[in-house]
């Protein structure tokens, strides 16, 4: 089956008229910040979306943080994104970025390269990330010490490729973030396929791990690296009693049956049809997204057609 | 050659296994004969003589950078026979180039290396005298057309190879040959045919020279109401049908239009060039690519299933190109009428 179709057609240009940015304006925000300065929202900080080039307040007012220039004495962004405001800072925080790591965040990471004693992990960050033998849990219990056989045989735990669960632990000078996987929660991930999405759409969780009642399990990695696989059973799940230390770093798939394979396949294609429609992901969301798509009986491979999306995203996409 | 994405041992068990299956379902729920969505465009460049652009596979509503994304366009240099480096009767010269962006994981020689690939396996088939078309000619012994064929990948998510061919010959079919008349130089200037132009002393002599006084010395290009004539042999142009193979069993599965996951997850793959033309099907070119190996005796299936498909493909590439020309007539009309 061979489908061929056009680009679609690019939007009409529309007639842009740059934002007033007045004299008098420019008064008023002075004036409020020196009234209210505790909550001086006289910009609309973290609600409005700027153009690059456009005009964000005074340069006498305010000083300039990233995403933004001086030009004539006014602040201008220079990115696409939400401006944030911290005291007299201004900056514009873009949409489409790379991962801006913060200390607790749990991400999803694929290793890219063995060193001695570490790993670097590519974790959709500016730099990659750094996972040291000795923020893993070693098989044999919490409480093993790193030996020099673990050293020479570093292989065994994380090999080039691997994708693995993590949690920011720490920055180092340079900026790049140290990892770890200390607790069994994180580790390998095994059963399943993975989906990648612009960071900016996983919100911040309770919880980053999901479970979907179609015998599927997410972890949504806050650097947009989304891992869909089979359940797991509670008591099975790492951590608990039922687990074996080996299975921890192991390779091997279980058994996954055809519905599973398909929920898999199901999910992941929802979550690049929310993607590509900029739909912040949920937990509620994409159950809502899956529950839809049982009910109307639509094939997994049709997911991605342009009406579909559309009338997914007419349904789902509102409701956030 | 060295797979382009990097894959975990489960993630590929996982690929493997779900397409081993007696019902196969593909990570994105397709079947195993399934193509993702192509979308084509031709005339894309306005200062090439013709050109393409193909994607595979992008998601409804992304903007860019999703889908196996391919620009094709064809330039046509006068060259030489005598002087310069050129042929008689023209000659053909394809490039690819990767975008880094298509590639964010390569190093700059690793991605060398892969332009480097492509380029051969294009240049190698569409520079086959068996494909050669005959109007490249300006005049004969004299002067040639060099027909450049430049392909840039933008991005690649898989089944790059067929996206270059399906861009290539979209590219080569929609190209014109501006038309050219040959010009006499006539030192006394008699009446001669109409077809002559008489050479004024302030003739730009720069490239053409006029010393070489023979029969035709020079062209003028013809004023034409089009930019020129299709190439004489567009039905031919190659179209590319990769088979990735499951294993090497005496009856191998295969599986068309792969993700550069499920790319990175098979252990071989089969290239297969089919040129269809009104005389007869013919195999132009054929590769294998990746570390396994097959039996010679399942080759020939393959090569039929492989025929198959690639009819299929190239009849619906035929349609399409049809119907891009029949809507750039359509809005160079509606542009002439607002005029």
């Amino acid at each position: 089956m061979v489908t061929f179709t056009s680009f679609p057609n690019p939007k009409d240009s529309f007639s842009y008229a740059p934002p007033k940015f007045s004299t008098e304006d420019k008064n008023d925000m002075d004036i409020d910040v020196y009234e209210d300065d505790d909550d001086g929202e006289d910009f609309d900080s973290g609600t409005k979306l700027t153009c690059p080039g456009e005009p964000i307040t005074s340069s006498h007012a305010y000083m300039r943080g990233h995403g933004t220039f001086i030009d004539q004495e006014t602040v201008i962004s220079s990115v696409a994104g939400t401006i944030e405001r911290v005291n007299k800072l201004v900056s514009v925080r873009a949409i489409r970025t790379r991962y801006n790591a913060e200390v607790g965040d749990l991400i999803v990471g694929r290793i890219t390269e063995v060193q001695p004693r570490r790993w670097k992990v590519d974790a959709n960050s500016r730099q990659d990330a750094v996972l040291m033998l000795s923020s893993i849990n070693l098989p044999g219990g919490v409480q093993r010490r790193k030996l020099e056989s673990d050293e020479l045989q570093i292989r065994q735990f994380f090999e080039e490729g691997d994708l693995l669960v993590a949690e920011v632990q720490s920055f180092f000078a340079d900026g790049t973030m140290s990892l770890h996987t200390r607790s069994l929660t994180y580790g390998k991930l095994r059963n399943g396929q993975l989906v990648c999405v612009p960071p900016i759409l996983i919100r911040r969780l309770k919880s980053h791990f999901v479970s979907l009642p179609c015998n599927v399990d997410l972890i949504l990695g806050l650097n947009g690296y989304i891992w869909v696989s089979k359940h797991i059973n509670q008591n099975r799940r790492p951590g608990e009693e039922g687990l074996d230390a080996e299975s921890v770093y192991s390779n091997q798939n279980e058994a996954i049956d055809a519905p599973t394979r398909m929920a898999i396949s199901r999910v992941t294609n929802l979550i690049k049809v929310l993607a590509s429609h900029f739909v912040p992901l949920s937990d509620v969301i994409l159950l809502e997204a899956y529950e839809w798509a049982i009910e109307n009986d639509v094939e997994v491979k049709d997911l991605t057609q342009t009406d579909v999306c559309e009338a997914l995203i007419l349904t789902v996409g509102t409701k956030g | 050659m060295s797979a382009t994405v990097s894959l975990s041992k489960s993630e590929k068990s996982y690929i493997r296994t779900a397409l081993g299956e007696l019902s196969p379902i593909r990570a994105d729920g397709r079947s195993l004969l399934d193509y993702r969505s192509i979308a084509l465009e031709t005339g894309v460049a306005s200062l090439a003589n013709g050109s393409a652009r193909v994607n595979i596979g992008k998601t409804a509503g992304e903007e860019s950078g999703s889908g196996t994304e391919v620009i094709a366009a064809v330039k046509l240099e006068v060259e030489g026979v005598l002087e310069g480096e050129g042929v008689d009767g023209g000659r053909l010269m394809c490039t690819v180039s990767c975008s880094p962006a298509a590639y964010p994981h390569l190093s700059s020689a690793a991605l060398d290396d892969l332009s480097y690939d492509m380029t051969i396996i294009l240049n190698q088939c569409l520079s086959h005298p068996s494909l050669h078309p005959k109007n490249l000619v300006i005049i004969p012994k004299r002067r040639s057309w060099l027909l450049t064929l430049d392909v840039i990948v933008l991005s690649d998510s898989g089944n790059v190879y067929d996206a270059l061919f399906l861009a290539a010959r979209s590219a080569l079919c929609d190209t014109k040959v501006p038309k050219t008349r040959s010009v006499q130089y006539q030192p006394k200037s008699n009446a001669l045919g109409e077809q002559d132009v008489e050479m004024s002393a302030e003739a730009p002599a720069s490239i053409f020279s006029t010393k070489e006084v023979k029969s035709t010395a020079d062209f003028e290009l013809a004023d034409y109401w089009d930019e020129g004539e299709p190439l004489d042999i567009n039905q031919e142009w190659p179209v590319c049908v990769t088979l990735n193979l499951l294993s090497a069993k005496s009856l191998p599965t295969y599986f068309l239009d792969a993700t550069s996951q499920e790319e990175a997850a098979i252990p071989l793959r089969l290239l297969l060039l089919f040129s269809f033309s009104p005389s007869g099907t013919r195999l132009q070119s054929m590769r294998l690519m990746g570390d396994g190996e097959i039996q010679l005796e399942s080759m020939t299936q393959l090569l039929e299933s492989g025929e198959n498909h690639a009819r299929k493909l190239f009849q619906a590439l035929k349609n399409k190109l049809q119907e891009e020309d029949f809507r750039r007539n359509q809005k160079a009309l509606a542009r002439f009428d607002l005029r």
